[in-house]
């Protein structure tokens, strides 16, 4: 008799969106056109890109507020690379890697100085800012040759090259999470890290990797997006991690660790993309979509809550 | 059914009362009644239905059908708040305390004396100062609750009860975690309060104890009331019978025999960390069962967690099959064939909102998995399953979150993991606490069993009869350090008592 509720319960965000996807379709015109969805296809790619591997850290019990710090500094450096050389690869290397380095350096703050993983990735956001103002002398960076907007905007299929990324990384994130004894051990370690120790499994390990993983892919969503506009900037921007935080727990993800997953997180990404297009679409005030955005976040966690709470 | 309602001490009283949570029903038409002045005790299985009972009388749950009334009228409580003021408040088995704030904060938090806007310090201690010694209960009220004893934060919780008023005080396993002659103490002060008019209502797994302390005994078994009756009728037969539904012959099985000539296994030599055990040293052999008795505190766990490999020791050494064995980390004990069913599966033990299958696999995954493939699925499943078939859990699928198992299927799971190393020392740390009469039979039969194949156990137990029914030999350690070591028949609850309490 609980099936039906059970079965909702499970997959209500996928449900949601795809209900939201069939309505819109039916009431607003250049919703369901392709060359629409191609362009929310292409706009969510980054997130898409940072939201898997930032659901694997929130499942493995942590939180990284840095990926907007990486995802503005890497293609810094990968622009300085490619303005020094000339070469794309190199520059996509040096972009990602210094996303792993900074993501190493969050790891050892968290794992090895034990601090609160929200408190230490703010404090290394601040740092990793700061760096992005050294690398780039406080100004504006342009590739130097036209190769550097390839990586984004190639075309197979007529889908860009940006979403295709996306794709990849979102199908590789899911096999990590759930088809290796890496995942199960991320499950493991946010859901009782004391039992997770006590059957053998490396928390501080896992934990590590986690946060590596996720400077790489904040890295590779900072490069995708230099190269869509062709130009990178020093901020202190903030608003990236929170699209990406945004999608993750209106997917259902738990913040307290231990459950999720990541076609979650998409589904979610894709009903907040949605629900944005349909905004615009139908041209409602800006500030108007605040007020609901905001909105469905709460209920979705109190959602959450609400059916964590009838479990017991 | 009783003639309780017409009693004129009837304080609470249950008629035909409903609770279900899902498709569970957890309490069934359950018709009871607590007076004031008496110990009424609840005794049943896991999942009888005690707990809940007990809940909706502190108004934790709320009853779906039925009457609950208090002092003869019929009431509805909503809330925690809705039973405080009726006079009933409850004391948990895990206690609901602020470890960092003082006694006297703890007592009176949320009936702090106030003079306008702003609370009185004074007031507020003099208060709590005049309860703490209208009942004779003393404890520091400077203190932080954080550093009291487990004994002493349980009084400062009953300290709060009474500083509300109590009329009737649930006890929810008050017991399970204090050594014997803490419980003494306890049982003492239950009763002074039964004496002074409060109503008390008793939850325990502890037969004797229940026998001991209680003047009426309600039987619970699958959420429905079996009887009533007063404790002099009942005897513990009559109560394990009652709640089972059968007898339960023999608890413990027959001990395996040793192979005299069997080699050690594990050899421990001078195992110190500092503050927690000084200076261990004993061996086990193949097929050898060896209790650790002794109090909470006394260093068992530590020293099981320091060769497990989970915390490294200040010095000393052990030999695995006479080798010398690097403790490393626990992952490294695990390949050289140790298990571990640690003392708390809820903490310590399990993934909760995770499958059977996650939970029975976690520490041998490297097995089912290569580089190409990642996790071979089927072979894990078939191995799970198999190893949760030998130990006998009850589930409805490998699928479903452990969660929803009892209290007894869950500690089979921690079991159903060890198995599946096939190990050749077990360390079981209270590997029966708050598990049912049933499951418990279940889980000695698979120690002998490991034992009969030739795998070492080392059992830590605070139930002596477990001990003395289980193990062919074993130490009792006091402060760090072992002062007894019992064989066969020296194995007595006196002797394991009198090692226990040794003061040297």
């Amino acid at each position: 008799m609980n099936n039906a509720l059970d079965y909702s319960k499970k997959h209500g965000i996928a449900i949601i969106t795809i209900l939201l996807f069939i309505l819109l379709a039916l009431t607003t015109d250049g919703f369901f056109t392709e060359r629409n969805l191609r362009n929310i296809l292409d706009q969510q790619s980054t997130i898409l890109i940072a939201a898997s591997f930032m659901t694997i850290v929130i499942i493995s019990g942590n939180f990284d507020i840095s990926v907007s710090s990486i995802f503005v500094v890497s293609p810094l450096f990968a622009l300085l690379v490619e303005n020094a050389t000339g070469n794309i690869f190199l520059a996509l290397i040096a972009g990602i890697g210094i996303g792993l380095a900074m993501g190493a350096f969050n790891a050892i703050v968290v794992t090895y100085f034990k601090v609160n993983s929200f408190i230490a990735t703010l404090a290394t956001s601040f740092m990793f800012f700061g760096l992005g103002y050294l690398i780039s002398d406080r100004s504006l960076m342009r590739p130097m040759g036209d190769a550097y907007q390839q990586i984004a905007r190639t075309k197979f299929f007529d889908i860009t090259s940006a979403t295709w990324l996306a794709l990849v990384v979102v199908i590789i994130a899911s096999i990590i999470l759930t088809r290796t004894r890496f995942g199960r051990n991320v499950f493991a370690t946010g859901g009782n890290q004391e039992a997770a120790r006590l059957a053998g499994v490396n928390v501080s390990r896992v934990q590590a990797a986690t946060f590596i993983l996720l400077g790489g892919a904040s890295a590779l969503a900072g490069i995708v997006s230099s190269s869509r506009s062709m130009s990178a900037q020093p901020s202190d921007d903030f608003s990236f991690v929170f699209a990406v935080l945004t999608a993750v727990i209106v997917g259902g993800t738990s913040i307290a660790g231990g459950k999720g997953a990541i076609w979650r997180t998409v589904a979610a990404a894709f009903f907040l993309a949605f629900m944005s297009n349909g905004f615009n679409l139908n041209q409602i005030d800006p500030l108007w979509q605040r007020i609901i955005l905001g909105l469905v976040i709460v209920i979705a966690v109190a959602i959450d809550s609400w059916s964590q709470r009838k479990n017991v | 059914m009783e003639k309780s309602n017409s009693n004129s001490n009837t304080l609470v009283s249950f008629e035909k009362v409903n609770k279900s949570f899902g498709a569970t029903n957890a309490l069934i038409k359950c018709s009871v009644s607590f007076e004031a002045g008496k110990i009424h005790a609840l005794v049943g299985e896991n999942g009888a239905g005690k707990s809940t009972l007990g809940k909706l009388i502190l108004g934790v749950h709320s009853h779906d059908s039925g009457i609950i009334k208090v002092d003869g009228n019929e009431v509805f409580l909503s809330s925690p708040r809705d039973a405080v003021k009726h006079g009933l408040v409850g004391i948990s088995q895990e206690l609901s305390l602020l470890p960092d704030r003082t006694v006297v904060d703890n007592i009176a938090i949320g009936r702090e004396t106030t003079i306008g806007p702003f609370v009185s310090s004074k007031k507020t201690l003099e208060k709590v100062l005049a309860v703490m010694e209208e009942y004779g209960l003393f404890i520091d009220p400077t203190k932080l609750v954080g550093s009291l004893s487990v004994a002493d934060q349980q009084k400062v919780e009953i300290l709060r009860a009474l500083n509300t008023n109590a009329r009737l005080i649930v006890f929810d396993e008050p017991t399970a975690r204090l050594a014997s002659h803490q419980a003494d103490q306890l049982h003492d002060l239950v009763r002074s309060l039964a004496k002074s008019g409060t109503a008390v209502v008793y939850i325990s797994h502890f037969l004797e104890e229940v026998l001991k302390i209680s003047d009426t005994i309600s039987l619970l078994r699958n959420g429905e009331k079996v009887r009533t009756d007063s404790t002099s009728k009942e005897t513990k037969n009559s109560l394990i019978e009652g709640m089972t539904g059968r007898d339960v012959g023999n608890l413990f099985p027959n001990k395996p025999t040793i192979d005299p000539t069997s080699e050690v296994l594990l050899r421990v030599r001078n195992l110190t960390r500092e503050n927690e055990f000084k200076d261990i040293s004993f061996e086990i052999k193949k097929g050898e069962i060896l209790g650790i008795a002794g109090l909470v505190g006394s260093g068992r766990s530590e020293l099981a967690h320091a060769i497990y490999g989970n915390r490294a020791p200040d010095s000393g050494s052990i030999e695995l099959y006479g080798k010398e064995f690097i403790i490393k980390d626990v992952a490294h004990s695990i390949k050289n064939g140790m298990a571990m069913v640690p003392e708390s599966r809820r903490d310590q033990g399990l993934l909760l909102e995770r499958s059977l299958l996650e939970n029975t696999s976690l520490p041998y995954l490297e097995k089912f998995t290569s580089w190409i493939y990642g996790l071979n699925k089927e072979e894990e499943y078939s191995e799970v399953d198999e190893s949760c078939k030998t130990t006998m859990i009850k589930h409805s699928g490998l699928e479903k979150e452990v969660q929803y198992l009892s209290g007894g299927n869950q500690q089979k799971v921690l079991f159903a993991r060890a198995a599946m190393n096939k190990p050749k020392l077990l360390i079981a740390d209270e590997p029966t606490r708050g598990v049912d009469i049933g499951a418990k039979q279940v889980i000695y039969e698979l120690i002998s069993q490991l034992s009969k194949v030739g795998e070492a156990v080392l059992l830590i137990s605070s139930e002596v009869e477990e001990i003395i029914g289980v193990a062919h030999r074993t130490l009792v350690m006091s402060r760090g350090k072992v002062v007894a070591e019992l064989k066969g028949s020296q194995i007595t609850k006196s002797a394991i008592m009198e090692a226990a309490f040794k003061q040297d």
